[in-house]
């Protein structure tokens, strides 16, 4: 069998993180597959550009300047200081200028001067463009290179979040047909089988069934998952990825695991399945809303108290910073509890105060570390204090396995570097830009393993342990090192 | 009242046109940042959890360009130069009116000797900033034509303003300055007097004109902008406190 290595622009791991030197239109022919008729349309968008697509599209440009201040403040303030120029993965992958964060940006704004400033007078000096089909065209390549990761914004002197202008950008696509096939069909099973891979109830129950037998096999006598149970205390919602994928249903072993040790009751719900919300990612305000929406009407159907959200970045982002916004008020669950809840600040939780006890141990025989995920570093937190987000999931692997090296220091914590593949860019044909988006990265990874001997490499996101585990074997690593803190949990719990 | 010659009539008129320009189009751009909804919380975290302590973020970056120093020492150093100086010369013309009297007090050489040296300090930063611009390829890149426009702007006002205390002999500079205090005065009390005639401070007027009318329409906004910066003005509260915005759910899409 031919190595797929052969297929992909692989970088080589120097342990570098250098700056190239641009290549204009290097990535420019890395494109995203458009999206079938059936899926937009059930998402409420047009399929293919129709008669008057300019029209519309600049009627939901002016909508979101007047209903979103962030993209109206942020297409006038930038200065192009340069800040951001070095600090995208994307750019320092691919050499591509467009993807500079103020570069992407510019994509947007030169319409942006057109149509909505008097600049758009002075049109060559001020560098002011109309909207064609050649601008959508590198609109939708270029927007659909971004993470929507935030780093950019992070070091920007004003704040400007490129993320919102890739989400703005992608909804004025969407709203004229022009939208993104995994995103938009991934959407459409959430609406139509409850999450992200399309399980329906019966064959969830099934895998739970599996799951089961499985702790049972490794010693986990009477470890239930249940599905669907009324009154339960908790309602968990992982992502879907954690009900079949590997490694992410080692970490699902692990709650179940926590759960039946700690005696509190729970359940996952098929028709709130997946914690996950591609909405977000394609920056409508509605379809978020809508998959949020499950989630909490699950939560007062059950009856729970509790809604506790799985290992997963962009779906913690969601929960923790929408859903007040967009499904709240939760007076219908217990306010002794943060609504909702992160999986790692709950169990931690409990091994505090002593209801769980963990064996380091039992994971001697692994060097772990640890990978900020993007949304859950610079778009949420867990716990109670700033930066949460960092110190939890870190105390919970320190107390479930011995050896802890942290990775390179500047490509940590709200410094992280995203996997390569958030945002919606989790699908096969951009596997290039995954590749280059993944590099810095690897370069830190690498170095860690050779010097440090890591061999584990614990995640809390689903996006980021599938990204990494296709990655890891084409940079020639172990697969295997991939998983999630909870899957450490799974090993050192007591039972 | 003494008669007014043609040059102060069209500069009165300039003068008023641009500051009504200035200050409607800037109101306007306030207005426009303040009444725009933002539909969902999007703070950059780890972000402090009160609206106190988000100000305070906002301060940070304002007075000390802090997520800049984080990113680009280099670009930290000019831009932070140019600011702080640009920032003291208007405050020192301002203040110069106040302590123009006659006689000048014993400390007014040193007073002009500080806004000397942040005028040569303003006018090298703008030089090492435009550098950048011009030799940093990515830089480079993504430079536009008002981008370079602005610097220079600025760095023919700083030469000019320069060039009132090098150029000019000691007293043809005091005849400048007699007659520009009254003329300021004027403005505010709508008791004209001739402006200044002397062609380099001619030059300097004008451009300092240019520059308060084209503000508005130019990426100097980021002086107001920065304050509504959703990623950095916004509390990390989501769950203690309902972030709602009623008018956000008029977003169809």
């Amino acid at each position: 069998m031919a190595k797929p290595k052969n297929k992909y622009k692989v970088p080589v791991l120097d342990g570098k993180i250098s700056i190239p030197k641009i290549v204009p239109g290097a990535s420019a022919y890395e494109h995203m597959i458009e999206a079938q008729k059936d899926d937009m349309e059930a998402l409420g968008f047009p399929f293919k550009l129709q008669d008057g697509w300019k029209d519309k599209a600049l009627g939901v440009f002016k909508e979101i300047l007047d209903h979103n201040k962030a993209v109206r403040d942020y297409m006038d303030i930038c200065v192009r200081c340069g800040a951001c120029t070095d600090k995208c993965q994307f750019f320092l992958g691919t050499a591509d200028p467009n993807n500079m964060p103020v570069q992407r940006q510019e994509l947007m704004r030169k319409v942006y001067r057109y149509y909505f400033t008097p600049s758009g007078f002075f049109k060559s000096l001020s560098n002011a463009q109309e909207l064609t089909e050649e601008v959508l065209k590198e609109w939708y390549t270029y927007f659909w290179q971004c993470s929507e990761c935030r780093r950019c914004s992070l070091y920007c002197p004003y704040g400007i979040d490129t993320a919102e202008i890739t989400m703005a950008a992608r909804q004025i696509m969407d709203s004229i047909g022009l939208g993104q096939k995994y995103t938009t069909e991934v959407i459409h099973k959430v609406f139509k089988t409850g999450n992200n891979i399309g399980i329906p109830p019966a064959a969830l129950r099934n895998t739970l069934d599996d799951l089961e037998e499985e702790i049972e096999e490794e010693g986990g006598k009477g470890v239930k998952i249940p599905m669907d149970v009324e009154g339960a205390e908790v309602l968990l919602v992982p992502p879907s990825a954690d009900f079949f994928a590997m490694p992410h249903m080692e970490s699902l072993k692990g709650y179940a695991k926590v759960f039946h040790k700690a005696g509190i009751s729970y359940t996952v719900s098929s028709y709130a399945s997946e914690a996950g919300n591609f909405g977000k990612f394609i920056g409508s305000y509605q379809n978020t809303k809508e998959i949020n929406k499950r989630i909490w009407d699950e939560a007062r159907r059950l009856k729970v108290k509790r809604v506790i959200i799985g290992e997963c970045g962009h779906a913690w982002r969601a929960a923790y910073m929408y859903s007040n916004t967009m499904n709240g008020p939760f007076d219908f669950l217990d306010s002794k509890y943060k609504q909702p809840t992160h999986i790692c600040d709950f169990t931690l939780g409990l091994v505090k105060d002593g209801v769980i006890k963990l064996d380091p141990s039992a994971n001697d025989d692994k060097v772990v570390t640890f990978h900020d995920s993007c949304n859950v570093a610079r778009g949420s937190r867990i716990g109670d204090v700033v930066g949460g987000q960092f110190t939890i999931p870190r105390e919970l692997i320190k107390a479930a396995a011995n050896k802890f090296v942290e990775l390179r220091e500047g490509t940590t914590k709200e410094s992280t570097y995203c996997c390569g593949a958030g945002g919606g860019l989790l699908t096969e044909e951009v596997m290039n830009v995954r590749l280059a988006g993944s590099m810095p990265r690897m370069q830190t990874v690498k170095e860690a393993v050779d010097n440090h001997g890591v061999n584990f490499y614990a995640l809390i996101c689903a996006i980021c342990k599938t990204q990494f585990t296709k990655v890891f074997p084409l940079y020639g690593l172990d697969e295997e090192m991939v998983g999630g803190i909870h899957q450490l949990v799974s090993n050192a719990i007591i039972m | 009242m003494a008669p007014l010659n043609l040059t102060t009539a069209i500069y009165l008129l300039f003068t008023y046109t641009v500051g009504l320009i200035f200050v409607i189009a800037v109101v306007l751009r306030i207005y426009q940042y303040a009444v725009t909804p933002q539909p969902i919380k999007i703070m950059l975290t780890p972000a402090p959890l009160t609206k106190s302590g988000a100000f305070a973020r906002v301060l940070g970056e304002v007075f000390f360009f802090k997520s800049l120093f984080k990113s680009n020492k280099a670009t930290w150093v000019f831009g932070y130069l140019f600011h702080i100086s640009f920032f003291l010369l208007i405050f020192m013309h301002f203040l110069r009116h106040f302590i123009y009297a006659n006689p000048l007090p014993w400390w007014y050489n040193i007073f002009v000797g500080i806004g000397i040296v942040c005028g040569i300090v303003m006018v090298l930063s703008l030089f090492l900033l435009l550098m950048r611009r011009v030799v940093i390829e990515r830089v480079k890149f993504i430079s536009l034509f008002q981008d370079y426009l602005i610097l220079i702007l600025l760095m023919l006002i700083g030469l000019a303003g320069l060039s009132l205390n090098y150029v000019l002999t000691p007293a043809a500079l005091t005849v400048v300055d007699n007659q520009l205090d009254p003329y300021m005065n004027g403005l505010l009390t709508f008791q004209f007097t001739n402006i200044p005639s002397n062609p380099v401070f001619l030059i300097h007027y004008t451009l300092v004109m240019l520059l308060i009318l084209y503000i508005p329409f130019s990426k100097v906004m980021h002086f107001v902008g920065i304050f509504f910066s959703p990623t950095r003005n916004m509390a990390d509260n989501p769950i203690e406190e309902r972030y709602y915005r009623p008018n956000a759910k008029d977003l169809s899409i």
